[in-house]
């Protein structure tokens, strides 16, 4: 498997990949003139023609029939074209020592303060290949991509994890609030915030600093709870570093997980070792390892044996990574690796 | 015959029993002796005090039935709504959004606790006996007091308003402060509205939401109280809107009531009220009833009185209402049409 950048020939599996993820993947369109555009805009980020603000990574996950069985992508920044919000969880505290009454109501306060972040984002694998290598491999690449070119991102990454919802797609979070201000289904309105951008849905959602008691209940119960499907997801970025700061997806409460870049397990254990070819033993630990490139960016797991600066790996994996013995690579053991590594 | 007077100490276990027997929400009735003692007490220095703008004076009147000497209701003027304390409301208003793209445009109302009428003159207390409800007595006992606003216009603010008690169900549960006073305060309804009416309100600042509070996101039962009043207060309600008052999208912060308001030099009684001169006299061919009162200021009364009043002409009065309004030969006195 590699993980790589989006080429113009990959439309067709992507718009089927699309097509079977429905409901759970709003930031890939299934417009098909609209995913062209993303791809072809993903394509001149990766040749460095945009900035960062505008910049798109749409990675895709091949294996080695050029099958195309996931797709994984970050943006350089956030808010920096339109206003990106959130509702960060705060406390508003209401007290009066004489009557000896002292009430803690948290209290939702709209901000934009992920401005200028990097975001984690559409990322979705073809059911019958959810296989541990492949989530982690689609989802933790683009960290080693960060680590090798972190002046094209943010401080932070974040990633906006889908709230929970009911069979239905029902969210008691917006049931209970935005519904009231833009009188459509969750659905809908979740719908058109990819058609366009949210900003100017934002720009309905109230303003005021919502105080969580006067939420139903039911809605107060899913605040930065993530979707049961986002679990997966949630369990890989935070083993990575990622967590929950506070703060929450306007729509559905869904929970945003956030890492400084610097922190990121990936980013910090990275190394820049040299290529050797061979082959690497029976006991020899998994390492993710990107080519170093940007345009041909090429990135993968394969059982690697490091014995100094040099990193050892097989012929397939080379040829994968598009590279030759001596070329340097960026690379970290995935992390269950580490304590096999040091046991052997 | 019932006569309208500036309360006195005396009154004091007549308030009492008025106090215990009025509504909830009904704060001004203090059901506590010596709270209902200062009010006397601060009453009576208003009415000796000279005024010549309105400050914290709060002029407070009983309707008792002569000669049993029973009171039957009282009601009561504060010069100036939020100057001792602060006072309170909850503005009721628009908040805008328009999105060009989505081609939407809505107004979403929202609640903010403000003291914007902190400066008007606030009517309050009104409270009358139950037997006593939807007669004459009634517009006597509210309507008296603009006739003394229109007798002492310098003691008074340029507008005046009052608060109608909000609803609440028979089980004294009120939907709006379930809704929303209940989580900032964390008491029930009757105890809030109880511990307003003796303690310094100073609590009342440190624990009322900051923020406002959008009204679609009310369980409906309370975004229905807003503005609702109960049923014990349509006569109120009924009195004051028959003189010129209107809502004025303000409600009362704990059970959602309607805030009335005039601007003064539009009330009907103070607009419409005539000067006179009294006459005693014994025959009187009435052709109509009237309020009428003597314009005084600690001996001011009023009542209700057949009269035939003739623009221009001084009005015959009989002994008995001579002696009830304190008046005598060549007096002036102030009539309006009830």
């Amino acid at each position: 498997m590699i993980l790589r950048p989006v080429q113009v020939t990959d439309l067709p599996a992507l718009r089927a990949l699309v097509r079977q993820a429905g409901r759970g993947l709003n930031s890939l369109p299934a417009n098909e003139e609209r995913l062209n555009h993303r791809l072809r805009w993903a394509m001149r980020t990766f040749a460095e023609q945009v900035e960062r603000a505008d910049a798109d990574y749409l990675f895709v996950l091949e294996d080695d029939d050029q099958q195309v069985i996931g797709v994984s992508a970050m943006t350089g920044a956030v808010g920096l074209r339109e206003p990106w919000y959130n509702y960060r969880v705060g406390l508003t505290v209401s007290a009066s020592k004489e009557l000896g009454i002292s009430r803690h109501i948290p209290t939702l306060f709209l901000n934009n303060e992920m401005t200028g972040q990097s975001e984690l984002c559409s990322l979705f694998l073809r059911p019958d290949q959810r296989l541990e290598g492949h989530g982690r491999l689609l989802s933790v690449g683009r960290l080693l991509f960060v680590a090798e070119f972190p002046h094209l991102f943010g401080d932070k990454l974040i990633a906006e994890l889908r709230g929970s919802a009911d069979e239905r797609g029902c969210s008691p979070f917006w049931d209970s609030v935005g519904r009231h201000f833009f009188k459509m289904d969750f659905s809908h309105a979740d719908h058109m915030s990819w058609l366009g951008n949210k900003a100017f849905i934002a720009e309905l959602m109230p303003r005021q600093p919502l105080y969580t008691c006067l939420l139903t209940e039911q809605a107060r119960a899913v605040i930065g709870k993530p979707h049961g499907n986002s679990e997966p997801a949630l369990k890989i970025l935070s083993a990575e570093g990622f967590a929950h700061q506070g703060y929450i997806d306007i729509f559905d409460a869904g929970p945003v997980i956030e890492a400084p870049v610097s922190n990121i397990r990936t980013v910090r254990e990275s190394l820049l070792l040299d290529l050797s070819i061979g082959t690497p033993d029976d006991q020899a630990p998994l390492w993710l390892i990107h080519n170093r490139r940007l345009e041909n960016c090429r990135i993968t797991t394969a059982p690697g044996r490091r014995v100094g600066d040099c990193l050892t790996i097989d012929r397939l994996t080379a040829k994968r990574l598009q590279l030759q013995p001596g070329d340097s690579v960026r690379c970290v053991l995935l992390r269950n690796q580490q304590r096999q590594a040091v046991a052997a | 015959m019932l006569v309208l007077r500036p309360v006195q100490l005396s009154d004091l276990p007549h308030l009492q029993r008025l106090a215990r027997e009025s509504l909830v929400g009904v704060t001004s009735l203090p059901d506590d002796g010596e709270r209902l003692r200062d009010k006397i007490l601060d009453s009576c220095t208003s009415f000796e005090h000279q005024v010549q703008n309105p400050g914290p004076e709060s002029y407070c009147f009983v309707l008792e039935d002569q000669p049993t000497r029973n009171v039957v209701g009282c009601s009561e003027i504060l010069a100036t709504a939020g100057l001792g304390e602060p006072f309170y409301s909850l503005r009721n208003r628009h908040f805008n959004s328009a999105s060009r793209e989505l081609n939407i445009e809505h107004e979403v109302p929202a609640l903010s606790v403000c003291q914007d009428l902190s400066s008007h003159t606030l009517l309050r207390g009104f409270h009358i006996d139950t037997a006593l409800q939807r007669t004459a007595c009634a517009e006597l006992l509210s309507r008296a007091r603009l006739l003394f606003i229109a007798a002492h216009p310098r003691r008074f603010a340029e507008a005046v308003i009052t608060e109608i008690v909000g609803y609440s169900t028979e089980n004294g549960d009120s939907p709006f402060w379930d809704a929303v006073g209940k989580h900032f305060f964390d008491l029930p309804y009757a105890e809030a509205e109880r511990l307003c009416g003796l303690e310094s309100r100073g609590f009342l600042a440190e624990l009322m939401p900051q923020y406002p509070i959008y009204v679609p996101m009310l369980p409906q039962a309370a975004q229905d109280c807003i503005g609702r009043i109960h049923p014990e207060g349509q006569e109120a309600f009924d009195i004051l809107t028959r003189e010129g008052f209107e809502t004025n999208n303000y409600i009362d912060l704990f059970d959602g009531g309607p805030t009335l308001f005039a601007r003064t030099a539009g009330i009907r009684s103070i607009v419409h009220s005539h000067i006179a001169v009294a006459r005693p006299g014994s025959a009187i061919d009435a052709r109509g009833r009237y309020l009428v009162s003597n314009d005084s200021l600690e001996n001011y009364r009023a009542i209700v009185a057949e009269l035939d009043y003739i623009p221009g002409q001084a009005v015959t009065l009989d002994e008995r209402m001579c002696a009830a309004l304190k008046v005598r030969e060549g007096s002036l006195i102030r009539l309006i049409a009830l």
